[in-house]
């Protein structure tokens, strides 16, 4: 049998694509360092080319566990607010925002479809460079098994092009 | 290599005969991770390796974690290093916390028994269970000046602390101490010298199952690990595999294969190396999963196989 999954992305005459979706910026959270708790923001600096300020993923700030060091394509994280919402009904588990160890949480953007796209964050520009995968050490921060309800929704990572300030409520859309 | 969190010692408190205990915290006064009453954390002491301590502090305190280490006479090296090396300002590296002696969460009364500096996992279960509003008890033998008796102040008016200075009076019985239990919501726990878990083994061997915890401070004797067999390990990341002698040590095994695990006690009583299981049979003969934990998980240092073929997730 064949699934057809649905595409957020509308494919019209002469080839060229156009995306129908927009978004907003949920949360916002960082954390210094690997580990430790994700800390609530109502905004965050992008800088291009290196990461969050503040944050562990920003390049050039060393790191002493694998999962969560900086890496060039790595700079900013999003979540999907949906699969939260996904992992409560198929799980019966409570996922939080500042739990799922992701940078920004989206609402009504398609995350798992914008891999080597670009987009705006309010009026940064970012690429998405692969999806996020989840890691085990997640269950040992939150003392939640959490691991397998993330598979295959882990939320991605993204190069920062244009950077400058990310505010709640900012509208995410396609370039 | 294990996984480190750097913290810095903020504060160094004599708390009770040769007894400091420390206040940790992140450089930046970042929150920490939370963690569970039960819970110890292992301290790297340069060029002696890891050394475990329970959490002793309010695990609804995310600010600091607290530690209480005591120099021990013959310590292997890592009490003499807290308390003569180490300095308030000093940076030391730790492991997440691990709990392998959790509060038992369907009993409605706990009965906690502590020797010595055995007290410290009793400080942290002692604030979760007056914030939950059940009974306890926790009793504390020592010699002299019991450790910790500052942070034990902290607790102290709920009149539900008896110390007993075994210098001086004689040793309470077992009966006494452990409440007329079994009875029925009981669960009692002991934490101290191997003579005393010995005791409290003997005191409660008829106590139904679940209804006791022993938290060891070394690994005692390994069980006989019947049925062991010479078997095929696999790593399910990589796809590697080597034989192990039934007997083997399936860490070394594993690390010799190139995966990171990592090892405190390497006696099967601390956690550190577990791993999951995804194919075969093993033989745990660790003091710390539970039944269920055992079904996907075990600990490598002391596990062996039952099955000519083991793969572990690493
Ligand atoms: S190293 Fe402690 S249980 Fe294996």
């Amino acid at each position: 049998m064949t699934e057809t999954l649905a595409s957020p992305i509308d494919v019209e005459a002469g080839a060229s694509h156009r995306s129908t979706w927009t978004g907003t910026v949920a949360h916002l959270h960082v954390t210094a360092r690997a580990f430790l708790p994700m800390r609530s923001q109502e905004s965050v600096e992008l800088v291009a080319g290196c990461g969050i300020v503040g944050d562990r993923y920003m390049l050039g700030i060393e790191q002493g566990f694998y999962s969560e060091k900086p890496e060039e394509g790595r700079q900013v994280t999003l979540f999907e607010s949906e699969v939260l919402e996904a992992i409560g009904r198929d799980y019966k588990m409570e996922l939080l925002p500042e739990e799922h160890r992701r940078n920004i949480t989206t609402t009504g953007v398609p995350l798992n479809w914008l891999v080597g796209k670009r987009f705006r964050i309010g009026s940064c520009l970012v690429e998405a460079t692969r999806l996020s995968i989840p890691c085990r050490h997640i269950e040992e921060i939150l003392q939640k098994q959490v691991f397998d309800a993330m598979v295959h929704r882990s939320g991605l990572n993204c190069r920062i092009l244009v950077g400058g300030t990310v505010r709640l409520g900012d509208e995410i859309r396609p370039e | 290599m294990a996984r480190h969190i750097m913290l810095a010692v903020r504060r160094i408190i004599p708390d009770g005969p040769d007894t400091n205990r420390l206040v940790l915290q992140d450089p930046d006064g970042w929150p920490l991770p939370k963690w569970k009453p039960g819970a110890h954390l292992d301290l790297q002491v340069p060029g002696i390796g890891p050394r475990a301590y329970s959490l002793c502090g309010d695990p609804a305190t995310q600010e600091s974690w607290e530690i209480a280490v005591r120099c021990e006479v013959n310590s292997r090296g890592g009490s003499s290093w807290v308390h003569d090396v180490l300095r308030q300002g000093d940076v030391v590296a730790v492991t997440m916390p691990r709990c392998t002696f959790p509060i038992a969460a369907e009993a409605s009364r706990h009965v906690m028994i502590a020797g010595g500096i055995g007290v410290t996992p009793f400080l942290a279960m002692a604030h979760e269970f007056e914030r939950r509003g059940v009974a306890w008890t926790l009793h504390l033998l020592a010699r002299g000046g019991p450790p910790c008796g500052l942070a034990l102040a902290g607790l102290a008016q709920s009149g539900r602390i008896r110390t007993h200075d075994t210098a001086r009076q004689a040793r309470p019985r077992w009966d006494e101490l452990l409440d007329g239990g079994p009875t029925v919501g009981l669960h009692a726990y002991c934490c101290g010298p191997q003579a005393m878990l010995d005791g409290f083994a003997e005191a409660t061997r008829d106590w139904p199952r679940g209804t006791t915890s022993i938290e060891h401070f070394v690994p005692p004797p390994l069980p006989a690990a019947e049925g062991a067999m010479q078997y095929t390990l696999r790593r399910s990341v990589t796809g590697a595999e080597m034989e192990v002698e039934a007997g083997g040590s399936m860490l070394k095994a594993l690390r010799m294969l190139g995966a990171q695990v990592d090892a405190s006690c390497e006696g099967g009583i601390c956690g550190a190396c577990e791993v999951r299981w995804l194919e075969g049979e093993p033989i745990h003969r660790d003091r710390v999963l539970s039944p269920e934990r055992r079904r996907t998980h075990l600990l490598a240092c002391v596990a062996q196989c039952a099955s000519d073929r083991l793969v572990v997730e690493a």
